[in-house]
């Protein structure tokens, strides 16, 4: 008697897509990359042109490095693996060209807007509430694709593979969904729903989870399909990589305070987040370890094949990455990295090592096999692999040098007890010379980058006149088979018969139910730390002279969004020595409660904001965006002169004053008139300004709004020593809730 | 009450204790299945997946 066979074909068609827009944004992602290090090598380079500047090309990098680079390449991969480890074509080919081709839509879309200034000045998650909601659609789309798939599969077990991209898809919803609550202001301009202190903390509980759930989870599902595949070997361990697996799952979503150690956040949720970001180093060397040791007995190959050797250098540098990271995240060593180009070399050791290489590695085992003709050329990818390789050695080695420069540099006092380096220009012209090594090693990575599409291309030029589509054929799965044996013996022990259940074996057969088990374990996890901060008085206590912004000020705070000041600079002086020195008094969580969204930042690319206001005349910040350089000559900021041409937006400044009432921001007399109040405001300094010697017409201009809104920074608590947490009777600020 | 109201009372440092003892159960409990040496063949032959999957799901000429 024969068994029921289906037959069926694999939807390749969707995965050479895929393949070609990794590349094509890759490409893109990069050469932004490598313009936006040329800009802080030398300010020349942004042109005098606003949406060339480096606070609204930056993000435009990330996201497309991120989102459209590495997302299609996870895509690429998922869609080929899943259809073969699940024996089954994908669910719906209209969900898989719906997911294709909203995510490039998405893509163009970023490409837009970002530098066009449109930005909820969220790290990695900049994009404006109705490309937000497109995400969600598009991510919807992708994850019933996906569930379908599992659902109709011939295949009775869940390769490890698939746990790691389910992990991903429900995990990268949960976070896009809560980071990105916010109420609109406009077709293309919204507010977090969060302030201060607490929007800090979702933004950083997403952003190190999308660097766990969109760069590694995703990448380590591609690496325990394709390492086998390449190595015509299987994993080392699969015990391993199931323990990976969920220890993964129950320590990554714990540790993004440990982005804002000694920041306004509360000090037990910032050690929290440094004690399992410790702990993640145990779960990531263990899938480093079980990664090379799958090329046991095959480190011959290695030496003739490229794809191996693009493989073993991104294991390494996920094992380098995920050393580094738990480092950095111990309190004593982030005094010294945050802020600086650490960081930035940390973040590159794993984006150009571990999901380049990855990427390159799968794409160039994928390529004769979706194109169906031989890679043009091996010796093209072996160039292609020491190109980008030295490029990689170059860049980290000049930027961590420059990171520990800088980190240096700010705390070093001198014999009398004074900063050694009080002009903070002088700490950035050290950098130079590192910067200019950049340059040089990103231009290898992306010299790589071309010679790794003319021999894609070429291979592809070589296909077939029509492509081979085999049919397969795998028996189905029997319908309502329950996936679990039956019990042991009733002769044999209670502990015998619980393990002859099976229970991880029910969670793998039971893909709901498994999803459910990593929903929960996320959900649980967040939970503990975000109603804490939430909802715990103590942690944000208020101060009685901070005031919500004037309209004119919120105008300019909107402007400081829009030009991605926050990208070079922070709004965040933490209680150390020298920053105190430096900067003025430590924030405190109190002074951030009106702030939708926070703007603390990352990067200190220039000096820290939190308490400029009032430092300098009206009329220096006039003639400082004018022309940085006649202020500070040696300064890489670049011009803004386009702020004194362009005309303030003074009756849009009421939607919002209107949207930021909406979250709970006590305004009163604006509700009504803050138009009217923003002109009279801007007319007072505008005339200041000209008293001063300044131009004469500045009343209506959008540098004036941004003037009153850095005049107005660390003004609140100058002081004023007055905080008055416990006693209040209202809990801490929550979204929408009031003072 | 609100439930900030109980939850400032509560303390904060047995939010983290707690979760903390959750998941380092969940997880010494998943280490333990995952370990125990009755599965040790059935890991090996679930391995062997991604190198049986052009050859387990047969290509049939048409």
């Amino acid at each position: 008697m024969h068994a029921r066979m289906d037959t069926f074909s694999y939807d390749d068609v969707v995965v050479r897509k895929f393949l070609w827009a990794t590349f094509i944004w890759g490409l893109v992602g990069m050469l932004v990359g490598l313009w936006i290090a040329l800009e802080l090598a030398n300010p020349a380079f942004n042109l005098g042109l606003a949406w060339l500047s480096f606070g609204r090309l930056r993000p435009l990098h990330t996201n497309a490095v991120i989102f459209a680079f590495a997302g299609n390449a996870f895509f690429t991969g998922a869609y080929y693996a899943t259809q073969r480890l699940l024996k089954a074509r994908m669910f719906s080919d209209t969900l898989s060209a719906l997911h294709f081709w909203g995510w490039q839509a998405i893509i163009v879309a970023a490409a837009l807007t970002l530098p066009l200034g449109f930005t909820q000045a969220k790290e990695y998650a900049e994009l404006e509430w109705p490309i937000d909601l497109a995400i969600t659609l598009v991510w919807v789309a992708f994850a019933v694709n996906l569930f379908g798939t599992i659902w109709k599969r011939r295949e009775r077990h869940i390769y490890v593979a698939i746990w790691f991209f389910i992990a991903s898809i429900v995990t990268v919803a949960v976070l896009h969904i809560f980071n990105n609550l916010s109420v609109p202001a406009g077709p293309l301009k919204s507010y977090s729903i969060y302030a201060g202190v607490q929007d800090a903390f979702m933004q950083w509980w997403y952003g190190h989870n999308a660097v766990a759930f969109f760069l590694t989870t995703p990448f380590l599902g591609l690496m325990y399909y394709f390492l086998p595949k390449a190595a015509e070997r299987p994993v080392f361990s699969y015990k391993l990589s199931i323990l990976h697996f969920w220890t993964i799952v129950f320590l990554y979503i714990w540790a993004g305070p440990h982005h804002l150690h000694y920041t306004a956040l509360p000090d037990w949720a910032s050690t929290l987040g440094m004690l399992f970001s410790v702990m993640l180093w145990m779960p990531s060397w263990g899938g480093m370890i079980n990664g090379l040791l799958t090329l046991r007995g095959a480190w011959h190959k290695v030496a003739e094949e490229p794809v191996l050797k693009f493989f073993v250098v991104a294991i390494t540098a996920y094992g380098m990455s995920t050393f580094e990271g738990p480092m950095l995240s111990v309190k004593s060593v982030n005094a010294l990295a945050h802020y600086t180009d650490w960081v930035i070399a940390h973040v590159h050791t794993g984006a150009l090592g571990w999901n380049g290489f990855l990427t390159f590695g799968m794409i160039y085992w994928l390529a004769p096999r979706l194109f169906q003709a031989p890679l043009y050329s091996k010796k093209l990818a072996e160039a292609h692999f020491w190109v980008a390789t030295f490029g990689i050695l170059l860049y980290v080695a000049a930027i961590y040098s420059a990171g520990i420069t800088q980190g240096l540099m700010w705390r070093a006092f001198d014999a009398t007890g004074r900063l050694a380096y009080p002009d903070f220009v002088e700490t950035v012209m050290r950098l130079m010379p590192m910067y200019w090594v950049r340059v040089a090693g990103g231009s290898l990575y992306l010299l790589g980058m071309l010679v790794f599409g003319y021999n894609i291309l070429r291979t592809w030029m070589a296909r077939p006149a029509m492509y081979d589509v085999p049919v397969m054929q795998a028996p189905p799965l029997a319908p309502g088979a329950a996936p679990v044996p039956a019990p042991g013996p009733a002769g044999e022990g209670r502990w015998a018969r619980f393990t002859a259940a099976r229970w991880h074996r029910r969670w793998e057969g039971w893909p709901f139910l498994f999803t459910t088990m990593v929903v929960l374990a996320v959900v649980v996890a967040s939970l503990a730390e975000i109603l804490p901060t939430f909802l715990i008085r103590s942690n944000v206590p208020t101060i009685a002279s901070v005031k919500p912004y004037t309209p004119l000020e919120l105008a300019g705070r909107d402007l400081y969004i829009r030009e991605g000041c926050f990208n070079c600079h922070s709004q965040m002086v933490r209680p150390l020595r020298h920053e105190t020195e430096r900067w003025g008094e430590y924030s405190k969580p109190g002074e951030f409660v009106y702030d939708h969204p926070f703007l603390w930042g990352s990067r200190r690319i220039g000096p820290d904001l939190a308490r400029i206001g009032g430092k300098y005349p009206d009329l220096w910040h006039v003639r400082h965006f004018e022309n940085p350089q006649s202020i500070v000559p040696r300064s890489i900021m670049p011009t803004y002169a386009h702020l004194l041409r362009r005309p303030l937006d003074l009756p849009g400044i009421q939607r919002k004053v209107d949207a930021m009432a909406m979250l709970g921001v006590p305004y009163g007399e604006a509700l009504t008139r803050a138009p009217a109040m923003a002109d009279a405001q801007a007319r007072q300094l505008a005339s200041s300004i000209a008293s001063a010697g300044g131009p004469a017409d500045l009343a209506d201009r959008e540098v004036i709004a941004l003037v009153a809104y850095l005049q107005r920074l660390g003004t609140d608590v100058r002081g004023a020593a007055t905080v008055t947490a416990q006693a209040a009777a209202s809990p801490a600020r929550s979204p929408g809730g009031t003072r | 009450m609100k439930l900030a109201d109980v939850m400032s009372a509560a303390g904060l440092a047995s939010y983290a204790v707690v979760a903390l003892l959750l998941f380092m159960g969940a997880w010494v409990a998943v280490a333990l299945w995952t370990f125990l040496p009755r599965r040790t063949a059935r890991y090996a032959a679930v391995a062997q997946l991604p190198l049986q999957d052009d050859r387990s799901a047969m290509r049939t000429e048409e």
